[in-house]
């Protein structure tokens, strides 16, 4: 792969590059690990760290937010700090009380940020750090980084948290659309690579290490 | 470890939050005398009793308003901005 390419790439592209990942076929920008080597299941089954930054996501906040994404047919979740599911695969969050956060298919981005925005309704830049944790021993790797018992998510599936993880401002939910059920994580991608070498050094004490999106779904 | 309540994401850590000083309402810079408006930008109260204050919750950037009572530093009540004080 050509890095000097102008495309799209992951916040913590350096770190997975050093690992000699195999990358998703060519011509899928941004381009997402889909292995490392043969012991990533291994790996995913004690504490597993997958970059999804890849993700297709959008932003948007402001009072209007909620009835705008609404109109456009999406399951706008009620409560702050709560998401749903969107139809085909991705998800739609509510971060507090007028923020909200999509990622899922690139069509539904796209539309979302080339539609025209209602009245209060404003556009939030989403350049994150995406990871997946998962793995037998992953609440041993959140208890050593966060001050915040994610157990409880397991029993609100709709319950996301925005809490401080190793110093960093994260965004935490537990989904099960993988076929391990996992912790997916958002941070602002210019603390993307502190936090990755933070979470990888941790799970590899633990026995795990970083995945690919193969050893996930 | 000492814990704040934040009106939307609720019990955490304070390590969370930042304080952002006592609310200081502003005087009418037009109306007020000099030495009202001296007051209001040189001088700070630091006299020990129960005040309002900015607090953030800078994992999520939740601004909220603190009842806190400096001399025993208890939080008495948190809330946001606009819910009745």
């Amino acid at each position: 792969m050509n890095v000097n390419a102008p495309v799209l790439l992951s916040p913590v592209h350096a770190a997975l590059l050093a690992r000699n990942p195999v990358w998703s076929e060519a011509g899928v920008t941004p381009p997402a690990v889909l292995g490392f080597d043969g012991n990533d299941a291994q790996r995913a089954a004690a504490v597993g760290i997958a970059d999804l930054s890849h993700l297709p996501r959008a932003g948007a906040k402001g009072p209007g937010t909620a009835d705008w994404l609404a109109a456009m047919g999406l399951p706008v979740p009620l409560q702050p700090n709560s998401w749903n599911q969107l139809p085909d695969g991705g998800l739609i969050a509510r971060l507090g009380l007028t923020e909200f956060l999509v990622e899922g298919d690139a069509s539904i981005t796209d539309t979302l940020m080339q539609t025209d925005r209602a009245a209060g309704v404003y556009p939030v830049l989403r350049q994150d750090a995406s990871f997946a944790l998962c793995g037998a021993r992953v609440n041993e790797l959140l208890l050593q980084t966060c001050n915040v018992d994610f157990r409880t998510l397991d029993a609100e599936p709709s319950k996301l948290i925005l809490t401080s993880m190793a110093g960093v401002g994260v965004t935490i939910l537990y989904t099960r659309t993988f076929t391990h059920p996992c912790y997916r994580l958002w941070c602002d991608g210019t603390y993307g690579l502190y936090l990755w070498d933070t979470l990888v050094g941790i799970a590899e004490e633990l026995g795990g290490g970083c995945i690919g999106l193969n050893a996930l779904r | 470890m000492k814990i704040m309540i934040c009106p939307v994401n609720g019990p955490r850590p304070v390590s969370e939050f930042f304080c952002w000083g006592e609310i200081r309402p502003m005087p009418d810079p037009d109306t007020c005398s000099d030495d009202e408006w001296a007051d209001y930008v040189f001088n700070r109260n630091g006299a020990p009793g129960v005040k309002k204050e900015w607090w953030c919750h800078s994992a999520s950037n939740t601004w909220f308003i603190v009842e806190r009572d400096t001399e025993k530093d208890v939080v008495l009540r948190t809330y946001l901005y606009g819910e009745a004080a």
